[in-house]
């Protein structure tokens, strides 16, 4: 796996530099904070703009955990999708426990929510009065407890995964094959009515979050605002993990493992490390997703989806951080262009073009830019 | 019918005789007599009416069967004393409502001056059937059924009759099935729904001895379909003994052959009959359903072996993660689908051989995309199977949406007739033909890999290829050539796949990736990459081991078909554990790589 060094270990950020791509991302950064709301009160866009954003935001930081653990450590996962719905699910829970009109009381005390009781929360055999709150939903009634849970949860079950899978070596496209298989098992469970979790029409009829309703535009910016600072410290928290020395193993870890290892490492310590923090991250990205967006399916978490993680780090540039931003904001934000019905002179561009478009990127990025949209100005210049 | 006459006596002999034959022939019974029971379908009195569909259900016209089905919807009318069918009406333009009028048996418009005889709704006199009348047409059907020249008629029909509640008019008919009826399965199934139309008479109790006759001979038949009843009148005799006997019969209960049958020692109590009954059709049952899971995961096994040999080569022996390879199959699956709608097949218009053609289509245009794709694609990825990910799975979505804009979201391709029903190898035990063509062509695809890998020069250049590309090009090999036509071979046998899929399972733009892609990487994976045996081995174990999962159950839990699957991926994960490098590791210098 050599050959796909991208940044040589003496040089972590990369082409970063060329760009300047610190000031550049901080300017981003500035205008997303203070550009977004003044464009909005001065109603030059929308609040579903901002949410849009917010919700783009949520897929950058969840691609920034990527970046992490496929960039720098060079390990392929594709359950990042797996752990954001994890993440999603355990919001998705607690604004459900919050959620509008429906559902009813247990014989517990408890709410059944109005997403839960609609489709099927009684065993074959009982009475709809019967249904009971599952115990696993208990937990989720608070926001710090779903805040907790919803990193933990995405982090303990990379640490198992990760454990067992690096300690016996499972190696490239080993390791994506597997994770891919886990993340299919786990959007089997999810879409089966009998977890309890909504099945395929998952968990919506959301209203209240932390006592303020979702649908008032100043709580949307708000959820805007927190989740792009969020982005922020998830990227701030990335870059100082590999500037430290923990940072340069990790790299170490991608760049020759074996040589490492006779060095007395052991690399699937650090690899676990990585993944957990990866996984940890992307919780967060689903808890933010999931009140920009109002519902969360089993849909978040198809084969397709974690290749999309994947696709927005790699047009961004691996092993950069800033660049699995950018891409992500980028492919989105084509997403949303490409998928609008536009009139030209000659043909009416239909939103299902958009993956002939998704297509071409997949493939253009590989075999012409293979270093992604950081590195096109190295490209250029010549500089390798 | 026939007026005698001395001069034609030889004439009408043969005409006697062809009637005769063309009666035998189509149970066709004669018109004017069915046209008057029809007429009494109109009578004022219930008896005589039911007593008219119960004649009509005797006659054996299998036209009837039509007939019964519109009388049961209320399309039959009296027009002029005579029987009419009229399916709907029709307005004219100062909306009056008029009906067009068809025979009820031939269900040809009646025809006057070349036209369809049209009358006024008013002209018409219903015979609309009551609840109760409905339902015996509906019984009467199947009565009709066991008349019909068609073996498969005959046998649903005998099979309805023993159905609860069963028909019990059907008996006489029954008998004459079960032991005339030239098909062995009909005369069983005929023999099985007269021991069960007996078994429900409400004459007797369940232990009177001609019934525990019935039993036994149901034991020995080992007929599945009596056992809920068998089970019912077991819990009706224990239960009635607990009622009636009390704590003091319990002492007696081990010797209660003795008890029971007046002191005659040899014969058994009434509950052991059933018992035995019940063990005998148990134990043929989970024969039944062992073999059944045991075919199914064979079945299923060489599916997933169609699946992956295509991807064994492009990945296994190519080293390619070809993420386009569920869509190769897909587009497998259409070429069925166009070869089928150019040969102009459908169920009621079968033309079989397109299956055939449709064959070396799937190979050729799969392979032919495949070609595209390696030439296009995959050609620069060589070094870089990570991101060869990426570009085929980029390759995968277009392929997709093509496919998508061109057909729509959902086609239907029509098995070929002869997929359809299956050989019975034992009693119960089914084998379909579509399934037992699956793991044929498995079979075939197997041996032409084999035979094209280790007989042929093509074969020899692409091992050199595979195992050290530089040093087969400095032997004058052109590995660039070798590589599209492998690649072009795997993509070929993924379309394969994909057409023999069409047998078994729904064909949609994005089939690949929801059905197969990860299970193809999964079986390539377990099986050892660049090692066609393990594909084979793991293949046929996945199948296995999933279908006997599936009925698995784990206290009043089964596990199903999902958790089957979730469980055996848990398996597979745990499997790569202790053997990353799959079932059939590489030796030597290639495991390092």
């Amino acid at each position: 796996m050599s050959n796909v060094a991208l940044a040589k270990t003496d040089q972590p950020l990369g082409g970063v530099r060329w760009l300047g791509m610190h000031n550049a991302l901080l300017l981003l950064f500035l205008a997303g904070l203070v550009g977004i709301p003044l464009l909005y009160y001065t109603g030059q866009i929308s609040i579903e703009t901002v949410n849009m954003l917010g919700r783009y935001m949520a897929f950058a930081i969840v691609a920034v955990g990527l970046d992490l653990i496929w960039g720098y450590t060079g390990i392929l996962s594709l359950c990042q999708a797996f752990f954001f719905s994890l993440g999603g699910y355990a919001m998705g829970m607690y604004l459900a426990h919050h959620g509008g009109p429906g559902g009813m009381v247990d014989a517990s005390g408890w709410n059944i929510p109005a997403c839960l009781y609609v489709v099927y929360p009684y065993k074959v055999g009982e009475a709809p009065a019967d249904a009971m709150l599952p115990w696993f939903w208990k937990p989720f009634y608070t926001l710090p407890a779903t805040v907790t849970l919803g990193l933990l949860i995405p982090g303990a079950v990379a640490f198992v995964i990760g454990y067992f899978g690096f300690k016996s070596r499972v190696r490239g496209v080993y390791f994506a094959i597997l994770t891919q298989a886990i993340t299919v098992a786990a959007w089997l469970v999810f879409s089966m009515n009998s977890m309890k979790l909504g099945g395929t029409n998952g968990l919506t009829r959301f209203d209240k979050i932390a006592g303020y309703s979702l649908a008032d535009p100043d709580v949307k910016m708000a959820v805007y605002i927190i989740t792009l600072l969020c982005l922020a410290g998830v990227y701030l928290l990335c870059r100082y993990i590999v500037g430290s020395r923990l940072g340069r193993v990790l790299i170490a870890v991608r760049d020759n493992e074996k040589t490492l290892r006779f060095a007395g490492y052991r690399p699937h310590v650090y690899k676990v490390f990585a993944f957990v923090v990866a996984a940890a991250i992307a919780g967060l990205g689903g808890m933010l997703y999931t009140p920009q967006m109002g519902i969360f399916t089993p849909a978040n978490m198809e084969a397709g989806m974690s290749i999309m993680v994947v696709i927005w780090v790699a047009v961004g540039g691996r092993g950069t951080l800033s660049g699995a931003i950018l891409g992500a904001l980028a492919v989105n934000l084509l997403y949303s262009f490409f998928t609008s019905e536009k009139d030209f002179i000659l043909f009416t561009w239909k939103s299902e073009y958009w993956q002939f478009v998704l297509g071409g990127l997949f493939i253009g990025v590989v075999l012409l830019f293979p270093k992604g949209l950081c590195n096109i100005g190295r490209r250029f210049a010549g500089k390798h | 019918m026939l007026k005698r006459g001395v001069l034609y006596r030889t004439g009408i002999i043969l005409l006697l005789q062809a009637i005769w034959l063309f009666c035998a022939l189509s149970a066709r019974a004669d018109d004017a007599v069915v046209r008057a029971d029809i007429l009494r379908l109109a009578h004022d009195d219930p008896a005589v009416r039911r007593e008219a569909v119960m004649a009509l259900a005797k006659t054996g016209d299998q036209r009837l069967e039509d007939f019964l089905e519109s009388y049961r919807m209320g399309s039959i009318y009296i027009w002029k004393g005579r029987p009419v069918l009229c399916e709907r009406t029709i307005m004219d333009e100062e909306m009056n409502e008029l009906a067009p009028l068809s025979d009820p048996l031939t269900r040809r418009p009646l025809m006057n001056n070349g036209r369809q005889v049209v009358v006024p709704v008013a002209e018409l006199t219903g015979i609309s059937p009551t609840r109760r009348e409905r339902r015996l047409a509906g019984r009467a059907k199947f009565l009709l059924r066991l008349s019909s020249p068609d073996a498969a008629m005959r046998l649903s029909g005998a099979k309805k009759a023993g159905d609860p509640p069963g028909i019990v008019e059907a008996v006489e008919l029954l008998r004459e099935l079960s032991e005339n009826d030239p098909d062995r399965k009909v005369r069983y199934t005929a023999r099985e729904s007269l021991l069960l139309l007996r078994l429900n008479e409400r004459t007797a109790g369940p232990e009177a001895e001609d019934r525990l006759a019935v039993v036994r001979e149901l034991g020995e038949m080992k007929s599945m379909r009596a056992l809920p009843r068998l089970r019912e009148l077991l819990r009706e005799i224990t239960g009635k003994d607990h009622g009636a006997e009390g704590f003091a019969a319990r002492p007696l209960r081990t010797a209660r052959g003795l008890v029971r049958s007046h002191g005659a020692p040899a014969a058994d109590s009434a509950e052991q009959v059933y018992r035995r009954a019940i063990r005998q059709i148990e134990i043929h049952q989970g024969f039944v359903d062992y073999f059944g899971s045991i075919f199914q995961g064979f079945s299923l096994g060489s599916i997933l072996i169609l699946m992956a040999l295509g991807l064994a080569i492009t990945f296994g022996l190519m080293g390619v993660i070809n993420m386009a390879h569920g869509e190769l199959m897909m587009i497998g699956a259409y070429t069925t689908f166009e070869i089928q709608r150019l040969a102009g097949h459908t169920p009621d218009n079968p033309s079989d051989w397109y299956y055939m053609l449709a064959l070396p289509a799937a190979f050729l245009s799969s392979a032919l995309v495949g070609y595209l794709i390696e030439v296009l694609v995959v050609r620069h990825l060589y070094r870089r199977p990570v991101e060869s990910l990426l570009a085929t799975w980029g390759v995968g979505l277009i392929l997709i949406q093509l496919v998508r804009l061109r057909y729509g979201d959902n086609i239907g391709v029509n098995a070929p007739s002869w997929a359809r029903g299956g050989i019975e190898v034992m009693q119960d035990i089914v084998l379909p033909y579509g399934r037992c063509f699956i793991i044929v062509l498995c079979a075939f695809c197997v041996l032409l890999i084999y035979y094209l890998m280790k007989r042929t020069g093509l074969g020899l250049r692409m091992r050199a290829t595979m195992q050290n590309r530089d040093m087969a090009a400095s032997l004058g090999v052109n590995t660039g050539r070798v590589d599209r036509y492998t690649f072009a071979f795997g993509s070929g046998i993924a379309g394969i796949a994909g057409y023999a899929w069409t047998l078994i399972g729904g064909v949609t733009p994005d089939m690949g990736q929801t059905n197969f892609i990860v299970d193809s990487f999964l079986v390539v994976v377990t099986g050892g990459v660049g090692e066609l045996l393990g594909v084979i081995f793991s293949g046929l174990g996945i199948g296995v081991l999933t279908k006997v999962l599936e009925p698995a159950t784990i206290g009043s839990f089964t596990v199903g078909a999902i958790w089957a699957k979730v469980l055996l991926l848990l398996v597979i994960v745990t499997f790569i554990q202790f053997k990353p490098a799959g079932l059939f590791a590489p030796r030597g210098r290639l495991a390092d790589e």
